[in-house]
């Protein structure tokens, strides 16, 4: 178990669309690639009981989702032929309207990063430690909760 | 023994991260049992509990200087 490097995933703050850009240009030098699957997640201006969503609050017990984080994606690596696979998700305060998750992979044909992309955000969603406080435009809040 | 509680998501709101020292406790059981006795608005939740940075699936022996999470149910992405 020494062996293995856990990547950070955390971003403070909204996932900027520039560093999205950024990272799949710098896939411009891997030509094995034939097909790449991007999910991004985005703060929805929900509306509950008359009050507006303004910002979502995320916060994580880190040392587990990181932990999680790693084995998800070492299964996916198992199950997809995949050439590569990033994962951005943001810590903090992220608006309406602003990039809260990124999930990025990449394979020779479509089928196996378009499969994986998926499965690696349900994965993400149901399993890892994290928790968003969706915070109204008059300050209060509520506890957001994944179904 | 002394216990190390931390919490997170809506369960902060009434529960501080906290050292307690108590006897008894000698499952995650007991813990939980304990726990919901001294705040009672946990048993309106699904919670989880992980144990010095384990996920608890099943009850599982406390050790002296633990570390318990108490999780609500998650909601990233």
């Amino acid at each position: 178990m020494s062996e293995k490097k856990i990547k950070n995933i955390f971003v403070n703050g909204p996932i900027e669309p520039a560093f999205i850009a950024d990272s799949i240009a710098k896939h411009g030098s891997k030509t094995a690639i034939g097909g790449h699957s991007i999910f991004m997640g985005q703060v929805r201006k929900d509306e509950i009981d008359g009050k507006f969503v303004a910002a979502i609050e995320y916060t994580a017990y880190e040392e587990i989702a990181l932990e999680k984080m790693h084995q998800i994606r070492e299964d996916i690596f198992e199950k997809y032929p995949l050439n590569c696979m990033h994962i951005y998700h943001s810590l903090g305060t992220v608006k309406t309207g602003e990039i809260c998750l990124f999930v990025f992979t990449s394979s020779a044909h479509r089928k196996p990063a378009i499969a994986a992309c998926s499965e690696v955000v349900d994965r993400l969603k149901a399993e890892l430690p994290i928790w968003g406080k969706e915070i109204f435009e008059d300050k209060t809040h509520q506890w957001k909760e994944n179904i | 023994m002394e216990i190390e509680i931390i919490s997170f998501g809506q369960i902060t709101e009434f529960i501080n991260n906290q050292k307690i020292e108590v006897d008894g406790i000698a499952d995650t059981d007991a813990f939980k049992q304990y726990i919901e006795d001294r705040f009672p608005a946990l048993k309106g939740i699904k919670y989880k509990l992980a144990l010095n940075k384990n996920i608890i699936q099943q009850n599982t022996k406390i050790a002296n200087q633990a570390t318990i999470a108490i999780m609500p149910p998650f909601s990233g992405g």
